[in-house]
């Protein structure tokens, strides 16, 4: 995972401490200073990289006691905000119910990785089992149907859509009927990409969310989003309050810290992350794991333990 | 936002200390506009070496000063060297009946290569050139029927119904996109075409199996002009993916332009097209600000800067 290099600078910031000798606060603050840069440049909001500079700076003092091993209180320290970071207050995310229709709203700005995603998480719960349809409620890009129609073809997932019909809301509230109607466990509705500086766009969705009355809307996000990442966010939180978010590219370059200051911003967790453009390139997200990954597992594994 | 600065008025030898403070009040405020934090620095450390030992201007701060450089920095940056007419170049061979001329978009996943070559193709046919759009994404699902139904609505919309058409072979490997690119170029040549523009996959520029195959379509297709196109959205990433897109073809073939797309959906935030020149020195062609074909605009250096010092 390309993440290994915020990784890698984060724990060579945390092991310059731990194999110094004196851990004095000039030792400490050169650490936060060098952590907060690997996460700027990973993309990680910069107001938000400050407080938690504030926060493990206050935490690291305030636990500073006589007999206490400073370092492991660092090195757990940093894990500790760093999941807090991507984890939302370990905020669950949804769990589909067996037998009963589950619908699923995708949204998220253009190009993001909706469509591909839709697919993605039709197999998964395929293969886990669910009778899953897909509905193409973008009406707007050009070959939008085409290409989800494609994707469901090959994956095998049955699909609705509509060469016709040019009013999303009314689409998806057809394609949501039909397959409760045939007894759909899982409905994976896919929209247009929109964004916060065009009202009528969010509007739009907010009247397919009325339409369909979504179990889960899903806000997909695209790991090299930069500090836009934020407001753009917190724009559809307000208007679709999705409960769970997907990241997708991470087989990319980028270290996904804008979108990480996505989730910080709306507090809403991460269910799954995209890492290709396969249809099996899906893995369900764990912030433990997350961030463990990110530092390097063997040295997580002695903190986990304590 | 860099009022607490206002100290020194005037007259004032600038000392490297003076600058300190000012360094990273410039830099975290390029930072918030989506500048890549090596980039700001850089940047930054060009305005350092340039007011270490000269004097404030009378009634004005060293803060007031910096910013002038960084604007004049800024502005530097991206206003390209040489005048960009590419109407004029594309009169002149197609004027002479050198054949088509040929543009090839090119970039990561997503970022609006195909619309933006939509918007590049509404363009010239307002110009009353004749296009063949040519779809070179062999890969992702849809690519060909996107491009059909843009050329069907472009088609309308033209003067003349015959003056676009798209060029498609459908989907398959990478062999398959040089073959496409050559065919369209010899049938533009056949039916008297006058632009070419060829679509191609988005890419990730970190995996080396899907950057390889773009020098040799490049050698295939030789086309006149190649087009990264980058989106505003992104953050750091966009340096490394104008560089690695830059020298993707090869020691003798770079990238001519940029299109930033996207530049509508993120409010001041446009430190990515900044990022994108000072990796390359490739200069921008038009910034995308919307979905629809007129939303394809020249860039105001003027308005860039502004908005990025404001
Ligand atoms: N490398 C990589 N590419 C991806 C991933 N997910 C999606 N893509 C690619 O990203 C591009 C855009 O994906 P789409 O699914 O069309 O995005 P969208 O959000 O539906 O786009 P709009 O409907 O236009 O807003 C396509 O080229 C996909 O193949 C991923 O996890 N990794
Ligand atoms: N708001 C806005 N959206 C844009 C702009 N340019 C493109 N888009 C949208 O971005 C999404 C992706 O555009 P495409 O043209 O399919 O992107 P692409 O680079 O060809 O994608 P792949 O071929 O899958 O890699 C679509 O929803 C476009 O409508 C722009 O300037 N502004
Ligand atoms: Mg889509
Ligand atoms: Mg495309």
């Amino acid at each position: 995972m390309v993440l290994a290099d915020l990784g890698r600078r984060i724990n060579s910031a945390v092991s310059e401490v731990t194999r110094s000798s004196v851990v004095d606060s000039n030792v400490v603050d050169n650490m936060l200073k060098e952590i907060s840069n690997a996460l700027v440049e990973a993309d990680v909001n910069i107001r938000l990289v400050i407080s938690m500079r504030k926060k493990l700076k206050t935490k690291i003092e305030s636990e500073d006691k006589p007999g206490i091993n400073k370092k492991k209180i660092i090195q757990k320290a940093v894990f500790d905000e760093l999941c807090e970071l991507v984890d939302c207050g370990g905020a669950q995310v949804f769990k589909p119910k067996r037998k009963q229709a589950n619908v699923l709203m995708m949204v998220g700005l253009q190009g993001a990785g909706k469509t591909t995603t839709c697919t993605k998480l039709a197999v998964y719960y395929q293969r886990r089992g669910y009778k899953v349809g897909l509905v193409c409620a973008d009406t707007f890009r050009a070959g939008a149907f085409d290409q989800l129609k494609q994707n469901a073809t090959k994956a095998r997932i049955p699909y609705y859509g509509s060469y016709t019909e040019v009013d999303p809301v009314t689409v998806a509230a057809d394609g949501v009927d039909k397959f409760k109607k045939e007894k759909f466990e899982i409905i994976i509705v896919d929209t247009s990409g929109r964004h916060r500086q065009e009202k009528d766009l969010f509007e739009e969705m907010v009247q397919i969310e009325d339409a369909i009355k979504p179990d889960e809307t899903i806000m997909v996000l695209d790991a090299s989003i930069g500090q836009a990442a934020e407001s753009q966010a917190r724009a559809f939180k307000e208007s679709s309050n999705f409960g769970a978010i997907i990241l997708t590219k991470m087989d990319g370059h980028a270290k996904g810290g804008g979108a990480i200051s996505a989730v910080a911003a709306t507090n809403t967790p991460i269910a799954f992350i995209g890492t290709g453009e396969h249809i099996q390139d899906l893995e369900s997200f764990t912030a433990k794991q997350f961030v463990s990954k990110l530092l390097g597992i063997g040295d997580i594994q002695g903190l986990m333990e304590h | 936002p860099f009022g607490f600065l206002r100290n020194v008025i005037g007259g004032k030898k600038i000392q490297k200390e003076d600058v300190s403070k000012v360094k990273s009040v410039l830099s975290q405020h390029l930072i918030k506009k989506n500048v890549a934090p090596n980039v700001a620095n850089s940047l930054i450390s060009e305005i350092e070496k340039e007011l270490v030992g000269s004097t404030t201007a009378s009634f004005t701060s060293v803060e007031e000063t910096a910013r002038k450089s960084l604007e004049r920095q800024l502005i530097k940056l991206l206003t390209p060297n040489s005048s960009i007419d590419l109407l004029n170049e594309i009169q002149e061979k197609v004027g002479n009946k050198e054949g088509p001329y040929v543009i090839s978009v090119v970039g990561v996943n997503g970022v609006g290569k195909s619309t933006n070559l939509s918007k590049l193709a509404y363009w010239f046919l307002q110009n009353n050139y004749r296009v063949l759009i040519t779809a070179c994404d062999t890969f992702r699902s849809g690519a060909v029927e996107q491009l059909r139904t843009h050329v069907n609505n472009l088609s309308n919309l033209s003067p003349e119904k015959h003056q676009i058409e798209l060029f498609e072979g459908g989907y398959g490997g990478s062999d398959l996109v040089a073959k496409i690119a050559t065919g369209a170029i010899v049938y533009a040549k056949q039916h008297n075409f006058d632009i070419v523009l060829l679509d191609t996959a988005g890419r990730r520029h970190n995996d080396a199996h899907l950057m390889t195959p773009l020098a040799s379509f490049a050698r295939a297709a030789n086309p006149d002009k190649i087009i990264m196109v980058g989106e505003a959205l992104v953050g750091t990433d966009s340096v490394l993916q104008a560089k690695n897109f830059d020298k993707a073809f090869g020691a003798n073939r770079r990238l001519d332009f940029f299109i930033v797309s996207k530049c509508d959906t993120v409010g001041d935030m446009i430190g990515s097209m900044v990022n994108m020149v000072f990796a390359t020195g490739i200069p921008i062609l038009f910034v995308g600000t919307g979905q629809t074909y007129t939303d394809l605009r020249t860039l105001s250096v003027n308005w860039a800067v502004n908005t990025l010092m404001s």
